[in-house]
């Protein structure tokens, strides 16, 4: 890639625990950052044409879903990070990518929106209690949808919890999930379990990944210390200045 | 037989067979090639009742209900003291899991958009018996589920790309072994399994038909290994395009 491109980066906001309440925000950031990429957050809330969070502009060009922007940018920069894995290797990390993103993503939504009551999500936001409930109400449709949210809590658990077993036991005592150095592929866990370490307070998500199966928990340590070493001054935490409205 | 107590009566409820796979949604062939696998025995019943989750197959077990295939498989697995992945390592079981739920929550959207928005409309209303004028109903239910999911909101293109980057990661991972995780097959090459056979048999002229039969043709080979293996009587339980009105049950 020749010439400095002018990427923004169009997110919700800084979480008050981790840089984003959406991991696909996280996600994203940590691959710019893995990459070496500059970039600009802009906080305005305004969703890509797909109606989704986060998406960039490419030189003013609108790019949208993060695993296609990751594409893209892999293709104008030339960079696979991803590349030192075996043919294999890269078919397991597809793997639990999508099963991170498709189905363990819809656990951590369920508790977040609908099981758990996180009234400190709608006061970090700053919406009030009936928009909250309008946009629980909307999430719990589209998990009907999706399927998972036709399951009761407790099967909604067994299956999160299978999740995270299932990545636990895979990742063992590695650094990394595939080994000594992260991968892109790490970009995409560490933003799903970044919500489970971090953002889902007294929830068993948080349980799991905290207590249960620590090395996960050792697993995001090491990725926030190795990416974000701003962490801490880019989570809102209870400062009120720094919490971005929409 | 996995018990040694008296046998139990499982009746699988079931839409009916389908035309050139014994049925037409991928979780059905995951539970009966399971119950095949698991040599238990079994009736099947099409009388295409919904659990009371609204989801099909779901079964009776000794008359109480239990619904969603997997954890259908989790409930027999502990009452018949059955586990089919016993032989795979901890990290094999991780995988193991992994591909399943990408090919579950993932893979099958792309065969549902496949063949009840993009490609293969008229050929499924024909075939489930919607008339013309009432196919904007089954339509419209299933626009909306893509999109709650995510998968609707990409254009066709996209969600073909998702699908091709799915099935290269199954068929590179597949590589020459006869079955998912080696020389014998587990409980999670009969998921597999149920979501390839749609693409192998029943996505007639799709992207997703290509993929299996012709660019990444391991995935084929495993499909007919399965079939041989676990479904002798395969001819028997198909309509064969609807030609044949009562298949094996």
């Amino acid at each position: 890639m020749d010439g400095k491109a002018t990427i923004i980066v169009h997110q919700f906001g800084r979480g008050p625990f981790c840089p984003s309440f959406t991991p696909f925000g996280v996600k994203l950031e940590t691959y710019l950052r893995m990459a070496n990429i500059k970039y600009t957050n802009v906080n305005d809330c305004k969703v890509s044409k797909k109606g989704k969070m986060p998406w960039i502009e490419f030189n003013g060009q609108e790019v949208n879903d993060s695993s296609f922007i990751i594409e893209f940018l892999n293709e104008k920069y030339k960079q696979d990070f991803n590349s030192h894995l075996s043919s294999s290797d890269k078919a397991v990390a597809r793997a639990f990518q999508k099963m991170a993103e498709e189905n363990l993503y819809w656990c951590m939504v369920l508790h977040r929106c609908v099981y758990d009551k996180q009234d400190w999500v709608c006061k970090a936001l700053g919406v009030n209690r009936f928009l909250a409930w309008l946009f629980s109400r909307h999430i719990k449709s589209r998990a009907e949808q999706q399927g998972i949210g036709r399951h009761s809590f407790e099967e909604m658990v067994h299956i999160e919890e299978g999740d995270l077993k299932a990545m636990s036991e895979f990742l063992d005592t590695k650094k990394f999930f595939f080994g000594d150095k992260p991968c892109e592929t790490d970009c995409a866990l560490f933003g799903q379990l970044s919500q489970f370490r971090w953002q889902l307070p007294g929830t068993k998500g948080e349980y799991f990944v905290n207590e249960k199966y620590t090395n996960l928990r050792e697993y995001c340590d090491r990725m926030m210390e190795m990416f974000w070493p701003d962490w801490d001054k880019c989570c809102s935490g209870d400062n009120e200045e720094k919490k971005e409205k929409c | 037989m996995a018990s040694n107590n008296q046998q139990p009566s499982i009746v699988i409820e079931q839409i009916g067979r389908g035309p050139y796979a014994p049925s037409l949604t991928p979780f059905a062939i995951k539970l009966e090639t399971y119950m095949r696998m698991a040599k238990l025995q079994y009736t099947n019943s099409h009388r295409r009742k919904r659990s009371k989750k609204g989801k099909v197959p779901f079964i009776e077990f000794d008359g109480q209900e239990v619904n969603d295939s997997s954890l259908i498989i989790e409930f027999l697995n502990e009452k018949l003291n059955i586990d089919l992945n016993s032989h795979l390592t901890p990290s094999e079981r991780g995988i193991a899991r992994a591909f399943q739920k990408m090919a579950e929550e993932n893979l099958y959207w792309c065969l549902v958009l496949h063949r009840w928005i993009y490609d293969n409309r008229d050929w499924i209303m024909k075939l489930v018996g919607v008339p013309k004028i009432m196919a904007w109903i089954p339509v419209r239910l299933v626009k909306k589920q893509a999109e709650g999911q995510g998968i609707g909101r990409h254009s066709y293109e996209e969600m073909v790309r998702i699908e091709e980057g799915d099935l290269r990661a199954m068929s590179e991972f597949l590589d020459t072994k006869p079955f998912f995780f080696g020389d014998k097959p587990c409980e999670t090459d009969c998921a597999l399994f149920g979501q390839l056979s749609q693409l192998r048999w029943q996505l007639p002229n799709t992207k997703g038909e290509y993929f299996v039969n012709e660019k990444y043709t391991n995935l084929r080979d495993y499909c007919d290994r399965m079939k041989t293996t676990f479904w002798p009587d395969w001819d028997d339980c198909i309509t064969h395009g609807g030609k044949v009105k009562k298949p094996k049950s």
